[in-house]
């Protein structure tokens, strides 16, 4: 098994005696795509901000690729690529000022500054704004900014503090590209995000965090059933059968008819929706119905991630 | 190898002294209406005070006079209210994440300011010099020690504000915070090393000023560093 290219264990924040971490811990390969969620106020930016170095002060340890962040500091930043979820630049600066000085901070050498900036400028549609003064773009301008400078030195570990907030769709797209393009190149990337579907094409295993605790980590497979989803079946009538008192048959599950022609059931845990489905076909038929589309419903992602922390909270 | 971070902000900052206007008024502006007012009121009976009636307040001293009181302020509240506002604009995020040693954020503030407000005295002095010597009285070895002495004072004196600048910076979290310590506290640090001029003790007085000048300097950014490097983000 290959080691992990970052390892957090009993992390441990608190400000104000309030602990805003209690002890987390996950890992993360080489080479893999990990989801941070959480809602507002869950610790994502407070873990982050001490992978990059920012936060000194807490317990626990983490590595990257086996460098201790509070023993070797300097190594395990040369490692990393972060972008904070807000950062500011002097106000003099124009972008591509900003971006040499970063880059040299970052030990990249001047000849492959001159190439790679200008290269991502045009990557992020920044290039025409090369010479603008920082403090004169946009909030989005602001955020690829952002992002480019946590790119400049092709880092091992990236490190994403909400990159897809603020930008327009074909940025989202475009960012979500780098991603995996970086992820062929062989870079381990971790991104926090509150929205459970933005995580779900790019990421291959996501961390939910709340209250400061990792809750679960997995595939978004793996999620839906951490949160135990019931399997759910939409049933859409085009002509609806003479009597659909069959689909509130128990046996089925529980039923819910949001639409007139429209039903959603819910099956009870164990139930074989294929079987099910079948049945439904075969009633609606024998009753001079006709069906325009059954089938088991997708898991509205963003729905489920909202109800279990509204459920985890209560349970508190 | 890419170039020293230290080195490479030094040059950034004085880039943005350049860029934000900082070095005209320091070098052009300030010398200028100092001039100006000397110009107009030379003649003043109060501003030659002790001089007696024929005599006359040199442009030169004039200048190092007026620095020797505003110089160390300057320099204090750049180097104070540059790193507080920096800080909260969170523009030495990008900086602290990177790897360096976070000392040099706060050496190259301290560098840049000194090298400023310095360059500002020198400016100034030899204008104070020129105009003398336009004036009818002609520059000689004993001006020319003089004022090499004045300004290896100020430049004590501007080292040792930078210092309190960057020690009340990176302790305040707001600007008048750090206005405040500094227009209440700094003034009585840079008072320190004349204390050993008033009471006369010693033989050399000019350079027990400047030694005692070194050893705060270091005692205080070395204070700072220290306070910088656990600094939270
Ligand atoms: N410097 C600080 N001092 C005191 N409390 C803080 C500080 N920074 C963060 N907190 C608290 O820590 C908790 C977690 O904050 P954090 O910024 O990590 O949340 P987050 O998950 O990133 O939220 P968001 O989605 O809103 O960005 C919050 O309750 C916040 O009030
Ligand atoms: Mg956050």
């Amino acid at each position: 098994m290959t080691s992990p290219l970052l390892q957090l264990r009993g992390v441990t924040k608190s400000y104000y005696g309030q602990k805003v971490l209690a002890d987390v811990s996950f890992e993360i390969a080489p080479g893999e795509v990990f989801g941070y969620i959480g809602p507002n106020g869950a610790g994502k930016s407070t873990t982050l901000k001490i992978l990059a170095g920012l936060i000194t002060t807490f317990d626990g340890e983490v590595r990257i690729a086996g460098a201790d962040v509070k023993k070797e500091r300097t190594r395990a930043h040369a490692l990393i690529g972060f972008m904070p979820q807000s950062c500011g630049f002097q106000n003099w600066r124009t972008v591509e000022s900003a971006l040499d000085t970063l880059g040299d901070l970052s030990g990249v050498p001047a000849e492959v500054r001159a190439r790679r900036i200008p290269a991502l400028l045009e990557r992020f549609d920044l290039l025409a704004a090369r010479t603008k003064k920082v403090k004169e773009l946009s909030g989005g301008m602001t955020q690829k900014l952002g992002l480019i400078q946590a790119l400049l030195h092709e880092p091992r570990l990236l490190v994403l503090d909400e990159p897809l907030e603020g930008l327009d769709p074909p940025s989202r797209q475009m960012l979500k590209d780098v991603i995996r393009e970086r992820q062929q190149a062989g870079t381990t990337v971790l991104f926090s995000s509150h929205i459970l579907s933005d995580v779900e094409h790019i990421a291959d295993r996501v961390g939910i965090l709340n209250r400061g605790q990792v809750a679960t980590t997995g595939s978004i497979r793996d999620l839906t059933s951490a949160f135990g989803l019931p399997t759910e079946i939409d049933v859409w009538f085009s002509t609806a059968p003479a009597d659909t008192g069959f689909l509130s048959d128990p046996g089925l599950g529980v039923a819910d008819q949001p639409k007139p022609d429209q039903w959603r059931l819910v099956l009870t845990a164990g139930a074989d929706a294929d079987a099910i489905i079948h049945t439904i076909v075969e009633r609606t038929l024998a009753g001079g119905g006709r069906l325009r589309k059954i089938g088991v419903a997708e898991p509205a992602l963003d729905d489920l991630f909202a109800r279990y922390i509204l459920e985890s909270n209560r349970g508190n | 190898m890419a170039t020293s971070p230290t080195l490479r902000l030094v040059r950034d900052e004085l880039y943005g002294f350049a860029r934000s206007k900082v070095m005209l008024v320091l070098w052009v502006i300030l010398p200028a209406i100092a001039i100006v007012g000397y110009l107009l009121f030379k003649d003043n009976a109060q501003l030659n005070g002790g001089l007696g009636e024929d005599h006359q307040l040199s442009a030169n001293t004039f200048m190092s006079l007026i620095l020797s009181s505003l110089s160390g302020t300057i320099a204090a509240l750049m180097v104070a209210v540059d790193i507080v506002s920096e800080r909260q604009r969170k523009v030495y995020e990008l900086y602290v994440i990177r790897p360096i040693r976070r000392e040099a954020i706060i050496w190259a503030k301290f560098i840049a300011v000194f090298l400023c407000v310095t360059i500002a005295c020198v400016v100034s002095i030899a204008l104070g010099i020129a105009v003398d010597t336009v004036r009818g009285d002609p520059f000689n070895a004993t001006i020319a020690f003089d004022a090499l002495k004045a300004l290896s004072q100020l430049t004590c004196v501007v080292g040792l504000s930078a210092a309190v600048g960057v020690l009340f910076g990176v302790i305040s979290r707001t600007i008048v915070v750090a206005v405040l310590l500094i227009l209440y506290g700094g003034q009585n640090l840079t008072i320190v090393p004349m204390i050993p001029t008033y009471f006369g003790v010693l033989p050399d007085q000019f350079w027990v000023f400047q030694l005692v000048s070194v050893l705060m300097i270091v005692a205080l950014t070395w204070l700072a560093m220290v306070i910088f490097r656990r600094s939270q983000f």
